[in-house]
């Protein structure tokens, strides 16, 4: 009780001490001398507080307290001693300077060893931020106050220094008595104030599985279209009347799949909230649904589907219940669905769990850039890394989502007044760098994110020219979710995740492990890996025959035994290419049946034939887009069929005059069985009715063959040693046999027919491309 | 008007890459996307890659994309109907 009285009595004294000082000078009519024991009084009242606090903790901050103390106490001393001593007013005057100082002092090391001051007092107001996920910006935003407060004890300190040796004693004890202590009041009431304001930003983080209805304010924007918004309170009638319907049934898994952002997330909460498993597949074929869809199983939607129950419709009933609240993350199943190496497509259980740790880490690495904007899409929230990003996400910290996907470039146009996220994809990406031609005039620039296959550093470098902000990358997978993230200006390695624990799988895959994978083994990624000590690492390639065609994945395996089901194929191989844009091409070789069946048929109608039976199957982008049917598939001499020699098959451009049957290429070498139909442009000029292969044909067949398939030179030097023996007649097939002698620049070729007589052949010296003279 | 059909066929086929086809393959009325009997079966990839090649050779632009843009890219008739009525050089 005593030592409280105390504390009040000397904290009043050293707070009106210049007030004291001057009254006492000016009024009470007291000397220097005697007014500097009021001083030596405030030194001695440091000096208890010190030996009081024998507190032995061994913390840093209480230690600079500590010395704080004594430094402050002996500067008293000195000042008091001196004024006592000299009857001298001059050191009076100093004890705001010194007090000043002191404090700058015990900020400055808070800000050199943290925590900071600031933190320290936002920890002690709220016990929970130390787990937060907002943790890190609250840190460097209270990092921001401290070093505020020391820069504001500089500057008193040196007008109070100033106020000591000019102006008269009523200045000085004016400032030092009044307006120093205003100042400090308003900069403290500022600081709250700004506090305040971003706290209520960051602590909109709420896990998915927690939200109430009184999560967010009634009127708060959920979700947007255009003009019209969904607002909080609509969400939550809205999941309650799903739920109302979903509960009314008897509990099975449900398939979903709504276009709509914000139909997803109804539905999809409320088959969480409700218990129901969640099966989340972006692809509605007919046949897939059918395929994954037991007979007890609904599957709810927002595009009309035979069976299928249509979420719009159970919006539009009238119900006032309320149905929404909390629900175990730890027990809502879902499934993804991606396509799997077995062929089948492949189905990835999940935990809402998962997510939920996922969300909380993405939350404290990317959310403090989030506050107080819009989320916008161009990719499919189907797939785990939309779901995460461009629904959940925003649900979790109350950010409004567009309910309509970005489809065009252009239309990033109409964005450039709002504070934007957008989550994107190398696919959207590539098209904004080729279709832009000036920047965008945005007023804040947009947080892009990409994922769903490497972003070339050149496009992200386009697209910062666009936008202004050099696009995240987030690398994951639906099996893993999000592993690491990087922004290629920094160079190809990629920083993972905290939770995320990298190391070298089987074959020099990544295996990586973290709160959002079940199995304790972890993962491991079919994609060749470096790690560095740091943690970090860079990406070398997959390894496995899963491959993305435009940011969607597809095993070739898969769309090669769907290609089988059809009964038509004996043999085939899907290879993926990269033109203006990736995409599938199949080379098949058809059965007997298939032979006899399409005799007569053209070509645009077989493949229109196989690409209907697979659309059934798999969705359009990673169907192929070109297709050659082949007596047999390329192989070389060891029968071993590999992917480059069919892709380079691919890259032959098909023509109505010629059609490769075979082909087998070695190093240097190659033998491919031609036909050239009766309808081939080649033969014009010559004799309708006696149709033959003209000579210079044959040469540039060869020139451009031994260009696709060898990389031999186009330019024709000379033309030595050549037979035309026999003729070559359309739709009777040859062969033909290049060899390619680099060093001497030569190609020899032989025309033959099936029975192996020489029909033409000859020696070609190629114009070598080193040898070219300079300066040409 | 067939004129521009057939141009926007054959830049269509450059544009898209598309193989084993002819702009007489093309029926004008046919559906460009998704699956049909006669259609061309696009994709979304296709879509993104076609509005490009309509713009360097139409000069005409589809600045925001809602269903009423999207039905002007239903068929070659939809999208030269489209085209000659915002060309400005037509």
């Amino acid at each position: 009780m005593k030592s409280i009285a105390g504390k009040i009595f000397f904290t009043a004294l050293s707070v009106l001490y210049p007030v004291l000082v001057f009254c006492g000078l000016e009024f009470w009519g007291l000397s220097p001398r005697r007014l500097s024991i009021l001083l030596l009084a405030l030194a001695f009242y440091q000096f208890l507080g010190f030996t009081r606090n024998k507190s032995d903790s061994s913390d840093a901050v209480s230690r600079a307290n500590k010395i704080k103390s004594v430094a402050l106490m002996g500067f008293m001393l000195i000042c008091g001693g001196i004024a006592f001593f000299a009857d001298s007013m001059l050191f009076l005057k100093f004890y705001p300077v010194l007090v000043n100082l002191s404090l700058l002092a015990f900020f400055g090391f808070t800000l050199w060893k943290k925590p900071s001051f600031a933190f320290r007092m936002a920890n002690l107001g709220d016990k929970t931020l130390k787990n937060s996920p907002s943790r890190n910006f609250v840190e460097r935003y209270c990092d921001k106050v401290t070093l505020a407060w020391c820069v504001f004890f500089v500057c008193n300190a040196c007008v109070a220094c100033a106020t000591v040796f000019v102006g008269s004693d009523r200045l000085w004890s004016l400032y030092n008595g009044l307006i120093s202590y205003i100042l400090i009041g308003v900069f403290f009431a500022v600081e709250f104030l700004i506090r305040k304001l971003m706290q209520s930003k960051l602590q909109s983080y709420i896990p998915v599985c927690e939200l109430e209805p009184n999560s967010r304010p009634e009127g708060s924007i959920v979700s947007f279209d255009g003009e019209s918004a969904k607002t909080w309170g609509d969400f939550v009638s809205d999941v309650s009347k799903v739920r109302v319907f979903l509960e009314s049934r008897e509990n099975a898994p449900w398939i979903v799949h709504c276009e709509d952002s914000y139909f997803f997330m109804v539905a999809l909460l409320a088959l969480l909230q409700s218990g129901r498993k969640a099966l989340v597949t972006a692809n509605r074929q007919e046949a897939f649904i059918n395929e994954i869809r037991k007979p007890e199983y609904g599957f709810i939607t927002d595009e009309p589907f035979a069976g299928a129950t249509l979420i719009q419709d159970l919006l539009k009933t009238e119900c006032n219940e309320i149905r929404f609240g909390k629900f175990d993350k730890g027990k809502a199943e879902m499934v993804m669905y991606t396509s799997g190496t077995t062929g089948e497509p492949k189905a990835v259980f999940k935990l809402f769990l998962q997510f939920e740790n996922e969300l909380f880490e993405l939350v404290k690495v990317f959310g403090d850039e989030w506050i107080s904007r819009k989320v916008y899409s161009t990719v499919n929230h189907h797939h785990i890394y939309g779901l995460l990003f461009t629904v959940l996400l925003p649900t979790a910290t109350g950010l409004p989502y567009r309910r309509h996907r970005i489809d065009y470039p252009s239309e990033l146009a109409s964005l450039v007044n709002e504070k934007a996220v957008i989550a994107s994809s190398p696919a959207y990406l590539k098209r904004l760098a080729a279709d832009a031609d000036k920047p965008f005039d945005f007023k804040c620039s947009p947080i892009i994110y990409s994922s769903g296959g490497p972003l070339p550093e050149e496009v992200a470098r386009k697209a910062c020219e666009l936008t202004g902000f050099w696009t995240m990358e987030i690398y994951g997978s639906t099996e893993t979710g999000g592993i690491a993230y990087r922004q290629s200006k920094n160079g190809p390695i990629w920083k993972p995740f905290e939770v995320c624990k990298m190391s070298l799988g089987e074959n020099d895959c990544l295996n990586i492990k973290s709160s959002y994978i079940l199995e304790p083994e972890g993962f491991t990624t079919g994609d060749l890996v470096e790690i560095y000590d740091d943690g970090r690492f860079l990406l070398k390639g997959r390894a496995d025959s899963i491959v993305k065609i435009e940011e969607k994945r597809i095993s070739l395996p898969e769309v090669e035994m769907r290609l089988k089901q059809t009964g038509l194929v004996q043999d085939v191989r899907v290879v993926p290419m990269v033109g203006k844009r990736q995409y599938l091409a199949a080379a098949i070789v058809l059965n007997a049946e298939a032979r006899e069946k399409f005799a007569n048929t053209p070509k645009l109608e077989i493949n229109n034939f196989f690409k209907s039976h697979l659309l059934k199957f798999i969705e359009n982008t990673v169907s192929p887009k070109k297709w050659r049917y082949l007596e047999e598939l390329p192989q070389n001499t060891e029968g071993k069929i590999k992917m480059r020699d069919i892709q380079a098959l691919f890259e032959i451009l098909e023509s109505p005059n010629f059609r490769i049957l075979k082909m087998h290429r070695e190093t240097g070498t190659f033998t491919v069985k031609l036909v050239f139909p009766a309808t081939s442009d080649f033969y014009d000029g010559h004799f309708p009715t006696f149709k033959l292969l003209p000579a210079v044909v044959q040469v540039d067949m060869v020139v451009n063959l031994a260009h696709a398939l060898l990389e031999v030179p186009k330019e024709l030097q000379k033309i030595q040693r050549t037979k035309f023996a026999s003729p070559i007649f359309p739709d009777v097939p040859v062969n033909l046999t290049v060899s390619y002698n680099e060093e001497k620049c030569k190609v020899t070729f032989a025309y033959t027919n099936d029975e192996g007589k020489s029909l033409s052949s000859g020696t070609l010296t190629m114009q070598s491309s080193l040898s070219l003279p300079k300066g040409t | 008007m067939s004129d521009l059909n057939t141009r926007i066929k054959e830049v269509l086929i450059k544009a898209l890459e598309l193989e084993d086809i002819t702009p007489a393959d093309i029926v004008d009325d046919a559906p460009l996307f998704g699956e049909s009997e006669n259609g061309l079966g696009l994709d979304s990839i296709d879509a993104l890659e076609l509005g490009i090649a309509i713009k360097e050779n139409f000069g005409v632009s589809f600045a925001v994309v809602n269903d009423e843009t999207k039905k002007h890219f239903a068929s070659v008739n939809a999208l030269a109907a489209y085209i000659s009525a915002n060309s400005t050089n037509a």
